[in-house]
């Protein structure tokens, strides 16, 4: 994916030049520009950048980041709208509440998501890479901006680097407090989506004894978090994250990626040079890109679609009195011949499976028991004959599955005939609840014979759907006749 | 600086030579150097606990301090007379009693005849006849242990033991069992019926 037609023409794909006499080294294809030849990093600092698509950006940046810090606070009814309570194994989902049992609903959801991704990035590329990613949200929309705040625009802050430590140390060490300030905001909220927020912040005004693991997790993740959106930042994204990988495979020629149009800009040169393509060589593209490439080599693996080159060279463009567009979203085909196809077979088998999976997802909920009756086996003698009864002794399992407070009503069905006693005939259970009632099943020994089951039915008497009723039933054992 | 091709060709494929990222590297060795020590210290040598040793740790140090509360608080009447006198304690017991008990017992403890006329299958706790005896730390041990048939006393059904409930909750039922005794409610199983077969 890294060909262009215009690979051959030598001169101006050279990774290295002289500028002012100092050896400038420039992206290209046969390296990762981020890491130097000896194995160090070479820390990219990219240019600020304006255009439409930053625009576009910072707009959904600010709602991300809203619904991400105040989504734990949200209630429903009367659970968080999302709380993936492991502890307690239970999941609450925008008025839904589940428990371990319904776990087998979540690989529903994550295909269904997975395979709108594929859709997307088929469509688009990796558009959520440079839109939506926690990664380029936090690090391009908050951490970058601050560090700019403090330190300086690109050239500052790449002069700030080679500084000797004195010079640099107040500066540099309040941009590392307010990082590492951020970075535990983060780390707070996130676990606000797997603990119940009274809790969370019962535990940060606590001593961190009495919650351990969330104070060791909060730790961690706050450090980890420090060390990537200070330090690590695209090599996550290049040499970590498999969704950037998976990208290749999902591609295709009709994919809109952002791209160069090498037919318009080549052969480079200065704006007076008649002859000469739309491109000047400015080095813009490559000035704003926060992954280190550059673009005019073509679509790359680095490349997270954030659009920067894009607004950048528009912006130059612009000043030139020049079509913007040199550097845009098109597809390979699209550049190539101008022709841009959506309809096709990937997009089609990819949303098929997108559906299949957002289908079956919304099936299973809503298909769902609103509580679960089931006659279980008391453990120890499978029966016994007493007084010329066949005693069997099960358990009633009840769990309510919906988001209040239920009442259940236990009665007797069959077997005809059967004594049944029934240890608390009327239930009341909190969401979630589950309880057991012990219930013993006496056959007349003259009556009892192979296949006869014993069956309860199970009455929800106040649910808002109306009166909601369960049969459980089990097979009664005997002596064999 | 062109990044170095080597000389060998996978069928006609070539392949550069870039160093990898330090950090790459580094984190590498580091790991290698920890899953040494990780394994040294939890296979070869057992210094560290594996899941299965740390459990029955955990399970040996609980045992100890369930024994150790024991020693200190030991079980007496007075002790259950107290705990008897203990509003709270008996409503938890109350609660308990409810959950697990009435199958036998029925509400109210009398093991009274149910709608299909039937005797409940525990003793009637309300009246003067105590199979095992009714001093508190006996009806505590019926209700902890548990108890055997023994026709030869009057008791054909046996009773459950309880333990698996928690010592505290065993209390709490001796607690409100010992407010039972003698309140002799109406429709209660009469004593006769404990030596007829259930």
């Amino acid at each position: 994916m890294s060909e262009t037609p215009n690979e051959t023409a030598g001169d101006v794909h050279k990774p290295v030049v002289q500028k002012n006499k100092k050896v400038v080294r420039r992206p290209d294809v046969d390296t990762l520009f981020s890491i130097n030849p000896d194995g160090s990093r070479n820390v990219i600092h990219p240019a600020d950048v304006k255009g439409r698509f930053q625009r576009y950006k910072h707009l959904l940046w600010i709602v991300l980041i809203g619904v991400y810090l105040a989504l734990p606070w949200i209630r429903i009814g009367e659970h968080p709208a999302l709380l993936i309570d492991i502890e307690a194994r239970h999941f609450y989902l925008f008025g839904y509440t589940f428990n371990a049992q319904d776990f087998w609903f979540a690989f529903f959801f994550v295909t269904g998501l997975g395979f709108t991704l594929f859709v997307v990035a088929g469509l688009w590329g990796r558009l959520w890479c440079g839109y939506a990613c926690p990664q380029t949200v936090f690090l391009e929309g908050v951490f970058r901006r601050i560090e700019r705040l403090i330190e300086g625009n690109a050239q500052a802050r790449a002069k700030l680097d080679k500084a000797p430590l004195k010079a640099k140390f107040w500066r540099r060490g309040l941009k590392m407090v307010v990082f590492f300030l951020i970075a535990a905001l983060i780390s707070h909220s996130f676990v606000g989506y797997f603990m119940p927020t009274e809790v969370l912040l019962e535990a940060m005004t606590s001593s961190p004894g009495l919650h351990p693991t969330a104070f060791v997790f909060v730790l961690v993740a706050t450090l980890i978090l420090f060390v990537n959106f200070t330090w690590f930042r695209e090599q996550l994204c290049i040499v970590v994250c498999p969704y950037g990988r998976l990208q290749g495979a999902l591609y295709d020629a009709d994919t809109l990626l952002v791209g160069y149009d090498n037919k318009r800009g080549e052969p480079r040169g200065p704006a007076a040079e008649k002859g000469s393509g739309d491109c000047v060589d400015c080095y813009r593209c490559v000035a704003v890109c926060p992954t280190g490439i550059d673009i005019r080599n073509g679509t790359q693996l680095e490349c997270v679609g954030c659009a920067n080159c894009i607004d950048a060279c528009d912006d130059v463009m612009d000043k030139l009195g020049r079509d913007r567009g040199l550097v845009r979203y098109d597809s390979q085909r699209g550049f190539e011949t101008g022709k841009r196809r959506f309809v096709r077979g990937r997009v089609f088998l990819y949303g098929a499976l997108m559906l299949l999976g957002m289908t079956m997802f919304t099936l299973a909920l809503t298909r769902r028991h609103a509580f679960e009756a089931r006659l279980v086996r008391g453990p120890g003698r499978p029966y016994s004959v007493e007084q010329e009864s066949v005693h069997n002794i099960f358990n009633l399992q009840l769990i309510n599955k919906r988001s209040g407070t239920r009442t259940f009503h236990i009665e007797q069905l069959g077997p005809e005939g059967a004594r049944v006693v029934i240890a608390r005939t009327d239930v009341e259970l909190e969401s979630l609840g589950t309880v057991r009632v012990p219930v013993h099943f006496y056959v007349p020994d003259a009556d009892f014979k192979a296949g006869l089951r014993a069956e309860l039915r199970v009455t929800c008497t106040d649910d808002p759907d109306g009166e909601l009723e369960r049969v459980a039933t089990a097979p009664l054992l005997g002596p064999s006749r | 600086m062109t990044a170095e091709v080597r000389a060998h060709t996978f069928d006609g494929i070539q392949e550069f030579d870039n160093r990898l990222p330090n950090w790459w590297l580094w984190t590498f060795y580091l790991a290698c150097i920890f899953s040494i020590g990780y394994w040294v210290h939890y296979h070869t040598l057992g210094t560290g606990d594996v899941p299965y040793e740390s459990y029955l740790k955990e399970q040996r140090a609980a045992a100890l301090a369930l024994e150790e509360e024991m020693k200190k608080n030991p079980v007496t009447d007075e002790r259950l007379e107290q705990l008897a006198a203990n509003e709270a304690f008996v409503t938890e017991g109350q609660a308990l009693f409810q959950q697990n008990c009435v199958l036998c017992h029925r509400e109210n403890g009398g093991a009274g005849k149910d709608e299909n006329g039937a005797w409940g299958t525990g003793a009637n706790l309300t009246d003067a006849k105590w199979i095992y005896g009714s001093e508190p730390t006996t009806i505590y041990q019926t209700i902890l242990k548990g108890r055997n048939a023994d026709p030869e006393i009057g008791s054909f059904g046996g009773m459950q033991s309880w333990e698996h409930l928690g010592i505290g909750s065993v209390l709490r039922l001796t607690a409100y069992v010992m407010t039972l005794k003698g309140s002799d409610v109406a429709g209660g199983k009469p004593p006769e019926e404990y030596a007829k077969k259930q």
